[in-house]
């Protein structure tokens, strides 16, 4: 391996990216080069010098506190959310419960925009054939929505519930019993705006009184 | 370049103990740096570690402090110049990493993403204690002191080499630190820094010339005073 030659001039050139055969020549050059000699060893020295440098010290305490900071931070994300659901009085409200208010108000915004008076709406207070259509999507829709909140509210109506919970599921049942019977109403007269309307007034209250009966698990 | 004072004769300031480190000089490469792997190659328990971290799995992040929080203290300690800026700097990085963990591509390996950040946050708050500094009073310059001493190096050359790299680019103190020091290899260098190989080694020949000035003073000099 020490046949390869080197001379002075080859110094930085291995010293900067030199084979592991060639640093080998160079030693065996530095044995009789006194310039080689001194450089090579300063060179090497300062690699010594450098490596005590690496620093160890016990630090019994920080991966605590580098824990308590990530799971600090991991909470601080959705809390954001949780900032906004606190200034809109859904604080401590599940993200399904959030997401089924969404779906809602995306619904309950379109029979606003149905149900208000418009190019679908005549004088008399009928819908004309593409508003019915869409008043019956919108209304679909509102009734999964709502469907989607009352099984959140489920487990808060079972019967060993407390008085205001039995309370609360009378008044569901007097209220579903009402949109049934409007459902029934509005299907043999589909072009009824004031069916509908009805009907709508029935959801929202059944939207309310699920969402008085989550808030009140909080 | 100056020698800031600090030019000792090498006879004092060489150790004996300089050939268990100068295997490395004549090897090239460090064999023993932990994320030894090829350029753009990810290793399956860093890709396991990356994905746990991902998932906001505490364990991920315990997992990698056990591994690489050593290394990551010294060297923020080594850039930093104190032990405390060194575990505020480590906790932040930490704390970086989950932020911008959804980020991560696996394009690299994730421990040398994780270096790239540490050294990224020491840097920074080198800055903000430079610009601190501007604005309070001069004179009152905290130099880097050795926390322990071991058998090797005369503690001159050791603190005269700290203080020496004080006076590096931040670029040629990063290569230095990192291979010299912490023994990583230039790919890994390469990786964290975000430069070539070639790069790597040439900032290391660089940074090395410079302090070899710094500590030494010119060979004429030297021969005069003989």
């Amino acid at each position: 391996m020490n046949d390869m030659n080197v001379s002075c001039v080859d110094r930085e050139r291995i010293f900067m990216d030199g084979s592991a055969a060639e640093w080998a020549a160079l030693e065996a050059h530095a044995a009789t080069c006194a310039e080689c000699g001194e450089e090579l060893r300063v060179w090497k020295s300062m690699s010594t010098a450098a490596g005590e440098l690496r620093q160890e010290w016990e630090t019994p305490h920080l991966w605590m506190k580098i824990e308590r900071g990530l799971t600090e931070q991991m909470y601080q994300k959705p809390s954001r959310l949780r900032a906004w659901l606190n200034s809109i009085g859904l604080a401590g409200v599940q993200w399904q419960t959030v997401a089924a208010l969404l779906v809602l108000v995306v619904v309950t915004g379109a029979g606003w925009r149905i149900f208000r008076p418009g190019p679908g709406h005549d004088s008399q207070g009928f819908l004309n054939k593409s508003a019915v259509t869409d008043v019956e999507r919108a209304e679909a829709a509102y009734q999964k929505a709502i469907d989607k909140l009352e099984a959140q509210a489920k487990p808060q109506l079972e019967p060993t519930g407390t008085p205001l919970m039995a309370s609360y599921r009378e008044k569901l049942l007097v209220l579903d019993n009402a949109i049934d019977e409007l459902r029934t109403e509005a299907g043999k007269n589909p072009a009824n705006a004031h069916l509908r309307r009805q009907l709508l007034a029935m959801y929202q209250e059944k939207q309310d009184t699920l969402q008085e009966i989550l808030e009140t698990k909080r | 370049m100056a020698t800031m004072g600090l030019a000792l004769p090498w006879e004092a300031r060489i150790s004996n103990q300089e050939q268990e480190r100068g295997n490395r000089v004549g090897l090239g490469e460090n064999p023993a740096s932990g994320l030894a792997q090829a350029p753009g190659e990810v290793r399956p328990d860093d890709l396991e570690l990356a994905a746990a971290c991902q998932a906001g799995e505490m364990h991920g992040y315990e997992r990698l402090y056990s591994l690489h929080g050593k290394r990551m203290k010294s060297i923020a300690r080594n850039l930093l110049g104190s032990s405390a800026d060194a575990e505020d700097a480590v906790q932040e990085t930490f704390l970086k990493v989950q932020r911008s963990i959804g980020t991560f591509r696996a394009q690299s390996s994730f421990v040398t993403w994780t270096f790239r950040i540490l050294i990224n946050t020491c840097y920074d708050a080198r800055r903000s204690r430079m610009r601190k500094k501007e604005v309070t009073t001069e004179g009152t310059e905290e130099s880097p002191m050795p926390e322990r001493r071991a058998p090797g190096a005369h503690p001159s050359l050791k603190l005269a080499l700290q203080r020496a790299m004080e006076k590096l680019t931040d670029h040629q103190r990063q290569v230095f630190l990192l291979y010299e020091v912490e023994g990583f290899r230039h790919s890994e260098i390469a990786g964290m820094l975000e430069i070539t190989e070639t790069a790597s080694k040439n900032t290391l020949f660089q940074a090395k010339k410079n302090l070899r000035t710094m500590l030494e003073p010119p060979r004429s000099q030297a021969a005069e005073a003989r």
